[in-house]
């Protein structure tokens, strides 16, 4: 119930003490990392190709159907390009995931089988897309399931930042959250581009008359009006001064960990990293990786033109040194303590369209990556690739709920049961044993709780 | 069991208020904290008790990128005895952009050296498109219509008609920078949006759909018989015409559960659609290419639109679309009424009613609006002015003249605004100055992580239109960064001190009070809040007022200086005056009066 970290950054209170709030856990000697989990959402927006990405290998049956329908696109086995067996060649990861191939077989990285929204069942990126981030079939509500995970997270009443959402537009499962950070990076997320002169304590300079007050300072004025706008821009303001106090362009990542500087992508995982490390009560945090829509010209790791390859090495190399970033020892152990969970809206149609692409399917993996993953090794169910085994005689199809996989983590991971409450309609769970953590059973909310704060 | 929990917290709470009182400080910079609520609908309302400008100002807030003090000069010249008879004015001359006297913008970007604004499609296929060595020189037709879109925006008399411009390059969205449509986006701006702006819709759906950069962007030119591709097919029905709104999903076309009606053209047609109507489409529309230099056709390398109706080309058998039947042999006809069904379809016509209502009047707009705007919209599917009509409609009705504060402006709108309402000197052109890092670019920049750059929105969607995506903290704090930053930067390179401000914000301050006692903080500060804003709102105008100030009263004539005046008596009202009152009218831009509309 009480929490020790967030408790001592309460008595710390003000921006001179947040400064300290990193080292509390140096100076009270613990031999722990974080007292609480974080996980993180990887969206890969424009619906991923899971049968490239992970696709049947030499002793999978389903390999004569995968490469009947896919006589371009086929990752192969052997030669230029060959696929990286794993669990005993039943599966290959893509050629250019050496990360995600060292992680799956060094045991933190899982791939959940034939994942997706059981219904409705939709071909749109943009309704496949609300609907999961709502939780919700028909997208009602306006409210993201992951803001419904942290409103019924059971919280210390003071949390600096429980949940990040990367990128400069908040991502569908975390709308309505007022406890989010929306932020692209961390380095810009400032407002100091004012007059020098002005420019100054507390905001940004410190060499200032006495009694000087900057624009930054001022600026809150003009916001205290009710009104659903005003609240958004003190909830901004909010973001900002929590945001500025910490150093983001002097991080260091640990263990020889590497952030490619050209992907975005990589930088805010290590934006998270460093947020994660500094013990800012990071519960949640939301990241996109797009250009997924490959239906034209998807390329093959075998050839020269590999556009898919270019993706898959973008996130596997972003995820590698993010898991190095984490995975100290004792005290430095964050990676035991943070889960990853990959998804994207939907597979891809199992046969090659003939502009050398893939259309929109059905069933995907999705992916779970962490020190406290059982990885290496497959969950769920595949049905298979032949006609009578795929959806409508054309798409992978899904035998394990996306919601399953979330509401394992959520509770085993957060310790939070409310689960049905964040998937209000959602029965039935049973945990797949993806992550460790103890099982509680699942839960609507307990309101009254809830609003005990108010 | 709830009980013990709820003291457990309360006593947790009281312990932690206790320790802060002690401290003697109160923690804001925490996102959770006691007494703040977890969880806020997104739904977008405006303040009750929110300080309301007049109506010209709110009006033109919402019509054009950003009230602008001549805007209003010139509205209030308009013939007519009341704001309403001026507004319907106003509206009707806009409707005809051709008549509005646009040589001021046209001036300017014939000032700005563009060489790609003129080029004719096969002259961008063969000069931009064919290159593949100079990435600049192949991306320069984007960057220009970069460019010239917002020069147009903040210096064209022909507002609406940009705006709309706006508005419908969003529904039929392309990245701009895609590599293929990135060299041909002169064409599809030019000649393919602008042009249906206020014409017809079926028209612009057309010429959307044999465009060059639509082509490449949804792979409709790589669809054939033999290797159909149903990117385009499906965002045509999903995002260009009957909307997510009527999709029904994977389910059978012939369920009977599914509803049917008759639609614009007399004729029924089923009123939902499902995946099959998608691939039935994508049948429909095989053949529909361009010349691209394909191997079969070497000769036939122009980039322009071309219909191919050999057997290995387009799908001369019976297709299937809204159970309307598409006779076997009928080559590009088969496209043709297609285009008819969606156009003349209730589901469109309710969509987009929906659409164009969001944008002016509210994220969720009065349902009998929409219904009498999808009404019009239908009923003039064939005219050629329907999109002027339905414009006009919207614009006039009370529920448009009524509403204000509903929308955020986007950061596009925003930038465009604040240059707009502070007469500021902004034309951007590519050239460039040695290694300096072009203001242009800065702002570019700055609005790409603000989250709207033009022409950058990767999905065929198009920029959100809802307050919950410009509301986030990561949009709106980087859209008053680059806010704050336009008070600061110079032109054409704006770390270069030598080069005049992008806003002369003390040469119009001089200006508006050529005496000196009468450069008050009052009177300057009003001055501002009237140019930006159409009206003095508080909290605003007080809280600028007491910064610019400083301990002078605010009567109190300034010393517009720019001098330290610390010391160990600071004396902060001669301190960096001219500095302070540039950060002053950023705090003004920076209001949620200017942000709103």
């Amino acid at each position: 119930m009480f929490d020790r970290r967030d408790f001592l950054k309460t008595c710390g209170a003000g921006s001179g003490a947040l400064a300290l709030a990193g080292t509390s856990k140096l100076a009270f000697g613990a031999a722990q990392a974080n007292s609480y989990d974080t996980l993180v959402v990887v969206f890969l927006r424009g619906g991923m190709d899971g049968l490239s990405l992970f696709s049947p290998g030499g002793s999978n049956a389903n390999r004569g159907a995968y490469e009947t329908a896919r006589p371009i696109l086929k990752v192969p086995l052997s030669g230029a390009g060959a696929g990286l067996a794993v669990s005993g060649d039943q599966w290959r990861l893509h050629p250019r995931a050496a990360q995600l191939r060292d992680l799956y077989v060094g045991g933190k990285l899982a791939v959940v089988l034939g994942a997706g929204m059981p219904a409705p069942v939709t071909r749109s990126h943009f309704d496949a897309q609300v609907n999961m981030e709502v939780g919700l079939a028909g997208q009602g509500g306006g409210i993201g399931w992951l803001t419904r995970v942290l409103d019924s997270a059971n919280l210390p009443g003071t949390v600096q930042i429980p949940a990040v959402s990367a990128g400069s537009i908040t991502s569908t499962s975390l709308l309505g959250s007022t406890e989010t950070i929306t932020l692209a990076s961390g380095t810009d997320f400032r407002i100091d581009s004012g007059s020098w002169a002005w420019n100054v304590e507390p905001d940004f300079r410190t060499t200032a008359p006495v009694g000087a007050r900057g624009l930054f300072s001022v600026l809150p004025e003009l916001w205290t009006p009710s009104g659903d706008f005003e609240a958004a821009g003190r909830q901004t303001l909010d973001a900002l001064n929590v945001i500025k106090p910490i150093d983001f362009p002097g991080y260091v990542p640990a263990n020889g960990a590497v952030y490619d500087a050209g992907s975005s992508f990589a930088q805010q995982l290590k934006m998270l990293a460093q947020l994660i490390k500094r013990d800012v009560g990071l519960r949640i945090a939301t990241i996109d990786l797009g250009g997924w829509d490959t239906h034209d010209g998807q390329g093959n790791p075998a050839n020269a033109y590999d556009y898919f390859g270019s993706k898959v090495e973008e996130l596997s190399k972003g995820l590698g040194a993010f898991y190095a970033d984490l995975n100290g020892s004792g005290a430095a152990n964050y990676a035991s303590t943070t889960s990853v969970v990959v998804m994207s809206e939907f597979g891809r149609r199992v046969r090659e369209n003939d502009d050398g692409g893939t259309d929109h399917g059905y069933g995907n993996i999705m992916l779970a990556l962490g020190g406290s993953v059982n990885g290496g090794q497959t969950f769920g169910t595949f049905a298979g690739l032949s006609t009578a085994q795929l959806f409508e005689g054309a798409d992978v199809m899904v035998t394990t709920d996306y919601r399953r996989v979330m509401s394992e983590a959520v509770i085993r991971r957060l310790r939070n049961p409310s689960i049905y409450y964040a998937f209000p309609g959602y029965s039935g769970y049973t945990p797949l044993g993806i992550f460790q953590g103890t099982d509680l059973p699942p839960t609507g909310n307990d309101r009254i709780f809830a609003n005990g704060f108010q | 069991m709830v009980s013990a929990f709820a003291s457990q917290v309360l006593s947790r709470r009281q312990l932690i208020q206790s320790l802060a009182a002690a401290i003697g400080v109160v923690d804001p910079a925490a996102m959770r904290r006691p007494g703040k609520a977890a969880v806020q609908a997104p739904a977008y309302a405006a303040s009750p008790n929110l300080a309301t400008p007049p109506g010209p100002v709110r009006w033109l807030q919402k019509a054009t990128f950003g009230y602008c003090y001549s805007e209003f000069a010139a509205f209030a010249a308009l013939p007519g005895g009341t704001d309403d008879a001026r507004w319907t004015n106003w509206v009707t001359a806009q409707l005809n952009p051709a008549a509005i006297n646009d040589s001021a913008c046209d001036a300017r970007i014939a000032a700005g050296g563009f060489t790609t604004l003129g080029k004719t499609l096969p002259q961008l296929w063969s000069q931009h498109h064919a290159e593949v060595n100079n990435y600049n020189l192949r991306m320069q037709p984007i960057a220009e219509i970069e460019c010239a879109t917002t020069i147009r925006a903040t210096y064209s008399k022909r507002q609406l008609f940009e705006v709309m411009t706006d508005f419908w390059h969003d529904h039929f969205s392309t990245y701009g920078w895609d590599y293929d449509g990135g060299p041909m986006f002169v064409h599809y701006d030019r000649d393919v949006i602008r042009p249906n702006v206020f014409g017809n819709f079926r028209t612009m759906l057309e010429s959307v759909a044999k465009s060059t950069t639509m082509m490449y962007y949804l792979d409709l030119y790589a669809s054939t018989v033999a290797g159909p591709n149903e990117n385009y097919a499906r965002e045509l029905i999903e995002l260009h015409t009957l909307g997510a709104e009527n999709y029904a999903g994977v389910m059978d076309p012939t369920d009977p559960s599914l509803p049917a009606g008759v639609i614009g053209d007399g004729l029924t047609a089923r009123l939902k659609y499902v995946d099959e109507d998608v691939y039935e489409a994508t049948r429909v529309l095989t053949g529909w290419t361009i010349k691209n230099g394909h191997w079969q056709f070497p000769a036939d390398n122009d980039g322009t639109f071309v219909f191919r109706d050999s057997a290995d080309w387009h799908d001369r058998f019976t297709k299937y679309v809204l159970n309307r039947r598409f006779a076997p042999d009928q080559g590009q006809q088969d496209g043709f009424k297609l285009f008819d069904l969606l156009a003349a379809h209730p589901g469109t016509a309710n969509f987009i009613a929906r659409k164009l209502c969001r944008r002016f009047i509210g994220d969720d707009p009065p349902a009998g609006l929409v219904a009498s705007i999808a009404q019009l919209f239908q009923n003039t599917w064939q005219a050629p002015d329907q999109l002027r009509q339905v414009t006009q409609a919207i614009l006039l009705s009370s529920e448009f003249k009524n509403a204000w504060g509903t929308k955020i402006k986007r950061p596009f709108n925003a930038l465009i605004g604040a240059l707009r309402g502070t007469f500021a000197e902004f034309t951007p052109t590519l050239a460039t100055y040695g290694t300096d890092y072009p203001t242009k670019d800065e702002i570019n920049s700055r609005l790409q992580q603000a989250g709207q750059r033009k022409f950058y929105w990767p999905a065929p969607n198009g920029y959100p239109d809802r307050a919950a995506a410009w509301a986030s903290s990561g949009s709106l704090a980087m859209t008053w960064k680059l806010l704050v930053r336009l008070t600061e930067i110079r032109r054409e390179v704006g770390y270069d001190g030598a080069r005049p401000y992008v806003i002369d914000i003390l040469g119009f301050t001089s200006a508006a009070f050529p005496a000196a006692a009468d450069r008050t903080a009052a009177n300057i500060v009003g001055y501002w809040c009237d140019v930006i804003l159409g009206f003095r709102p508080e909290p605003v105008y007080t809280k600028a007022v007491d910064f610019l100030r400083q301990n002078a009263a605010p009567t109190e004539a300034l010393n517009l200086n720019e001098a330290w005046a610390g010391g160990a008596t600071p004396n902060l009202k001669n301190h960096y005056t001219q500095s302070r009152l540039r950060s002053t009218v950023a705090l003004i831009l920076c209001s949620p009066d200017a942000l709103r509309r």
